[in-house]
């Protein structure tokens, strides 16, 4: 079995790397059958699994951690120690269901900070409308 | 419609003062694969959430250390925690991993954990 595993698995990565979500114009919603199996996996696949995809060096540099970003930390943290969620569960909600577009776009703790808000929406801690006037009531205080 | 209640601190409960995953030391069955075993990883479906990196589907690797007992990724994440099975760090030949991989670097290899249930011996 192994060698044409092998042969799909890489592929696949290959295949993966093709859509990334890019900036210029793509072809969006294709009917159904332009769809192939190859390509339903690759949409299907974890937007942080990213080992093995073609990709170009990046630069690796040393940051500080900034006082918004420790505050991030302790946040997620404390939800955990209150049972809202489990390290898992953070993992699997900011690295893949936040979706592919802002796992690559987003600096690291930013999808920490965007999933806090959202685990405290989807499992009724406040309202969404709730969240959106404290949003807007505090983005008033810097106007 | 009414809004579920979940026994939310339970897995902090069972942490606390222990650490996860040590929390769940004693609650596997017994391990399937012993140091030095040959095992191959099978190509599950990626649908949601894995931690099993795709690069290694179908990919030989020998067991280096039985590290832990832990549900997988798969269930935890849902809070999903009855079970519980062996991780395995398992040493992959870079060679097998890439196929355009570079003769100098023959000898170079990856150690990384999996869960038992994406192992079959091979």
């Amino acid at each position: 079995m192994s060698s044409s595993t092998r042969q799909k698995v890489l592929r696949h990565l290959d295949i993966c790397k093709q859509i990334q979500p890019a900036l210029h114009q793509e072809t969006h919603a294709p009917s159904p059958d332009m769809m192939d199996n190859e390509h339903i996996r690759a949409y299907q696949r974890s937007p942080h699994d990213i080992g093995g995809e073609p990709d170009i060096p990046i630069t690796w540099e040393e940051k500080e951690e900034e006082v918004w970003e420790h505050n991030t930390f302790v946040t997620c943290e404390v939800l955990a120690w209150r049972g809202v969620w489990n390290a898992e569960e953070r993992r699997r909600r900011q690295n893949v269901e936040i979706g592919e577009t802002m796992y690559l776009g987003l600096p690291y703790y930013g999808r920490w900070l965007m999933t806090a808000a959202k685990i405290l929406v989807d499992k009724q801690y406040v309202t969404l409308t709730e969240l959106q006037e404290k949003m807007d009531e505090i983005r008033k205080r810097y106007e | 419609m009414s809004k579920p209640h979940y026994d939310r601190e339970h897995h902090a409960k069972m942490a606390t003062g222990v650490g996860d995953p040590q929390c769940f030391a004693g609650k596997a069955p017994d391990p399937k694969f012993k140091v030095g075993d040959k095992v191959r990883v099978r190509d599950l479906p990626d649908l949601f959430y894995t931690r099993t990196q795709a690069y290694t589907r179908g990919c030989e690797a020998v067991v280096a250390e039985l590290v832990y007992e832990s549900p997988p990724a798969e269930d935890e994440s849902w809070d999903n925690t009855e079970n519980v099975e062996w991780f395995y760090s398992l040493i992959f030949k870079a060679t097998d991993l890439w196929p355009d991989y570079h003769d100098t670097f023959s000898k170079d290899s990856i150690e990384t954990e999996i869960p038992e249930h994406y192992l079959e011996a091979v």
